[in-house]
């Protein structure tokens, strides 16, 4: 049991130091890069942390193979780690997409500028999210 | 500003998240969820050696069409934000001799890999997702190797359509058939062997086809725009 | 029949819409309306078959309900795929011009709106929720708004991974997905654990919402957005994302503090939307702001415990299901300054058919908005909580509020000083028409719909109706 324990302790420290990194890298970063790439590695820390929810101790992989008849871990986190994936390809291949455009329109990536230039466009200035007077022309 | 109000949101998620992990590790989780039944019936119930995928096509089969949709989903946005390329727009120029004839002699190798892991999806760890990937490479490889040869979406979103409307019909056959959505079809067979484990490799055959044709789409696309 | 259909149609419509609009056009425009007609149908067929038969439980695959995955549908999830598929039915006929790809998206955001609202499996509940999340990126994106689009990405992604880290705490401490095996054992999810999942969960769901602390993307989108996605995304597709919360809080958290939460939320949701309202300068800006108000209201309603509380919050849904689309679709020729609108009482029916949804969002009987409303003051104060009877104050400066922009802008409709804007033309009020119409239905059957409001609430508090199906 102490050596489970040491398992996962050090395995969810792994995840937990992924999610952190991912989360902090995205709110506080500007630049809209370094936010997706914060985005990857959040996705990376939540998939690991759903592998290692699956782990049992001396156990292997759920294949069934003639004459073996160890433990098996639990092959459901597998199978969802399996479908988060291939969403957050999905989610990251758009953002990249979106970023190729937005640079071609507005030449930064700067995620507060973009924000005061959406505000421009429609014809209001949005300071924090709370729109402010309309400027006098 | 930003940085001191994301470094609180960050610690405090952190601290919160250490005193979730402490007690799953040292509090008595509950034993014998879904995953040991499924351990113990799939065998009998989808007959696959690899038990995950039939988690992922039998058990959870509505998962992966959801999933193959949100790909699906991303790919049409991508196209809708990326519109078309000008006919006329300027390429890279040729990649040299030796690059461009490794990207041919890769070609059939990949796609037999890709094409391997696919069908023995229900057998070894792999299948269509990781199969389709493989695909999607063999076809994109070439492209980067010499972009003044560009893929044809045209073939790239038939493929696309009909693997993913294979997937559905293969479910509904079973709601017509079975009365489930989805249920296992054309029995179970003897577990290990290459064709077992019923209509599986066929859905299998489906989700390959289908991200394959997705993804080099998508990269294609992502790759043809000018920037 | 079964609810399978109300997914896999619009799914495979999406699938082959691009083949065959490559064979032949006008097919291909015909495909969409035609899909949701159908589900349309198939969906008032299976309420009848509910009616009469009572909840039926869909097994994916034939497998058994906690092992695979499980459709519940009732009474309450039907309601909000009829709306769901009604309204972009509507919204359809304001469409602009032919895009494949926008028509494609619209029919996957169905398919997935139905699903999220239909699974009864946590993992299935956030695999449709990406569907709907990464549809309404490309949506929000149609018009060239690619920066708003990129911002609104950012943000859903990071609800969408902290919904899947709590969807991962919750399968961790108890080793099941499905909601009815969830609720049988409601104290395991009682502890720091189960409460934080739910507070992931609920920042995950929250942004689709509009709730509180993520919902920075709406005035964002909904301003550069086109009328028609702004009416789908506010008015339709955050309904079905607060139908799952409610769903997660009648089944796994029936408890004070998971309820107090989402209390808090909505009324600081009431408060910063309608506050922002009366500051905001641009009509869209005015109406995005005044939709999260009435989320946030929706919220309050389905944070009250027991039947009264779900009737209010389905009542206030339905409402702003029905007016807030009308209201964008009707001010699509306007969507300006505050003061470019001056002028706009020129034309007779655009100003009656505003006046009637701005009066009826308001609350002012005998509209139905008055009744929704009323409906909500009524469970909070049949609560006896004194939180809940704190509310009854926001709720009643929300509408204050409410009457002070709303009568703002309708005095500036009617100042004629400046040259009058363009009226316009009669075909783009079609869908505003429509919805007004329902509206109006809505008013001269208010008994009948009570009725069935009450019996679909009483019968979704109910947890034990959705644990009969667990063969354990």
């Amino acid at each position: 049991m102490e050596e489970t324990a040491g398992i996962y302790f050090f395995s969810y420290s792994g995840a937990l130091g992924l999610i952190l990194l991912g989360v902090f890298a995205m709110v506080t970063s500007r630049h809209i890069i370094r936010i997706i790439l914060g985005l990857m590695l959040l996705e990376a820390g939540v998939n690991l942390f759903l592998i290692i929810i699956g782990y049992r101790a001396n156990a292997i992989a759920p294949i069934i193979v003639e004459g073996q008849n160890a433990a098996m871990v639990d092959p459901i986190p597998q199978a969802l780690v399996l479908t988060a994936i291939v969403i957050g390809v999905a989610v990251q291949a758009l953002a990249l997409a979106l970023v190729i455009k937005t640079y071609k329109a507005y030449g930064t990536l700067d995620t507060k500028e973009l924000a005061q230039r959406i505000a421009e466009e429609s014809g209001t200035h949005v300071i924090d999210g709370i729109p402010t007077e309309e400027k006098q022309v | 500003m930003t940085l001191l109000s994301g470094l609180i949101f960050t610690i405090g998620l952190g601290l919160l998240l250490i005193v979730v992990i402490k007690s799953l590790i040292f509090e008595q989780v509950l034993t014998g969820g879904i995953g040991s039944i499924i351990l113990e019936q799939a065998p009998n119930d989808v007959g696959t050696a690899n038990i995950v995928s039939s988690v992922l096509l039998a058990y959870r089969g509505l998962d992966t069409l959801g999933e193959l949709t949100v790909l699906f989903v991303a790919a049409t946005a991508v196209g809708l934000v990326l519109g078309q390329p000008r006919p006329d727009a300027p390429r890279d120029p040729d990649a040299g001799f030796i690059l461009r004839s490794a990207a041919d002699l890769l070609f059939p190798f990949m796609i037999i890999l890709g094409a391997y892991i696919i069908l023995h999806g229900h057998l070894t760890p792999g299948g269509g997702f990781q199969g389709g990937a493989i695909l999607a490479a063999a076809f994109f490889i070439p492209i980067l190797a010499s972009p003044s040869s560009p893929l044809n979406h045209k073939v790239s979103s038939l493929v696309e359509g009909l693997a993913g409307s294979a997937f559905i019909l293969i479910g509904l056959l079973a709601l017509f058939d079975k009365g489930y959505f989805l249920a296992p079809l054309l029995g179970t067979g003897e577990v290990g062997e290459l064709f077992s484990a019923g209509s599986l490799p066929l859905l299998y055959l489906a989700v390959g086809l289908k991200v394959g044709a997705e993804l080099a789409g998508l990269l294609a696309r992502l790759h043809e725009t000018e920037v | 029949m079964n609810a399978i259909w109300l997914v896999i149609l619009p799914i495979l419509g999406a699938f082959l819409l691009p083949l065959v609009y490559r064979q032949n056009t006008r097919v291909g425009t015909w495909i969409g309306p035609f899909i949701l007609g159908l589900s349309l149908i198939l969906a008032f067929g299976l309420w009848g078959d509910i009616a009469a038969n009572g909840v039926q439980t869909i097994l994916m695959g034939g497998f058994p309900a906690p092992v695979g995955i499980v459709f519940y549908v009732d009474h309450l999830a039907l309601l909000f795929v009829i709306m769901l598929v009604l309204g972009t039915l509507v919204l359809w006929l304001g469409k602009e011009k032919g895009n494949i790809q926008e028509e494609t998206l619209l029919l996957l955001i169905v398919a997935g709106g139905s699903g999220l609202v239909l699974s009864g499996d946590l993992f299935n509940i956030y695999v449709f929720y990406e569907i709907v999340a990464v549809a309404s990126y490309g949506l929000a994106a149609s018009r060239g708004s690619y920066a708003a689009s990129l911002r609104f990405l950012i943000l859903g992604a990071l609800g969408s991974s902290l919904l899947l880290l709590g969807i991962a705490l919750i399968y961790a401490i108890t080793g099941t997905l499905n909601l009815a095996h969830l609720a049988t054992h409601p104290e395991i999810l009682q502890g720091t654990v189960g409460l934080t999942a739910f507070a992931l969960i609920l920042i995950g769901l929250g942004v689709k919402a509009e709730l509180f602390p993520v919902n920075t993307w709406v005035p964002e989108v909904y301003t550069t957005a086109s009328a028609r996605i702004s009416a789908l995304l506010g008015g339709l597709i955050s309904k079905m994302a607060l139908l799952v919360i409610l769903r997660l809080l009648v089944l796994l958290y029936d408890t004070s503090a998971a309820h107090l939460l989402l209390l808090t939320l909505g009324v600081l949701g009431v408060i910063t939307g309608e506050l922002a309202a009366m500051r905001a300068t641009h009509l869209r800006q005015v109406l995005a702001y005044s939709s999260i108000g009435q989320l946030g209201l929706v919220a309050i309603a389905f944070s009250i415990p027991g039947p009264a509380g779900i009737i209010a919050g389905i009542a206030l849904a339905l409402h702003h299901a029905l007016v807030k689309p009308a209201l964008f679709m009707l001010t699509k020729a306007w969507g300006k300054q505050l003061s470019h609108l001056a002028g706009a009482s020129q034309s007779l029916l655009t100003t009656i058919l505003f006046l009637v949804l701005a009066l009826s969002l308001i609350g002012i009987p005998p509209l139905p908005g008055f009744w929704a409303k009323f409906l909500l003051l009524k469970g909070a104060l049949a609560t006896n909580i004194a939180a809940y009877q704190m509310v009854i104050t926001v709720v009643l400066i929300a509408t204050v509020i409410e009457t002070i922009y709303f009568m703002r802008i309708v005095r500036v409709m009617f100042n004629t000083k400046p040259p009058p804007i363009k009226a316009p033309a009669l075909q783009e009020l079609v869908p505003a028409l429509v919805f007004v119409t329902l509206l109006f239905i809505s008013v001269l059957n208010l008994g009948t719909i009570g009725k069935s409001l009450e019996i679909v609430a009483t019968s979704a508090a109910d947890k034990s109706i959705y644990m009969n199906f667990l063969p354990l």
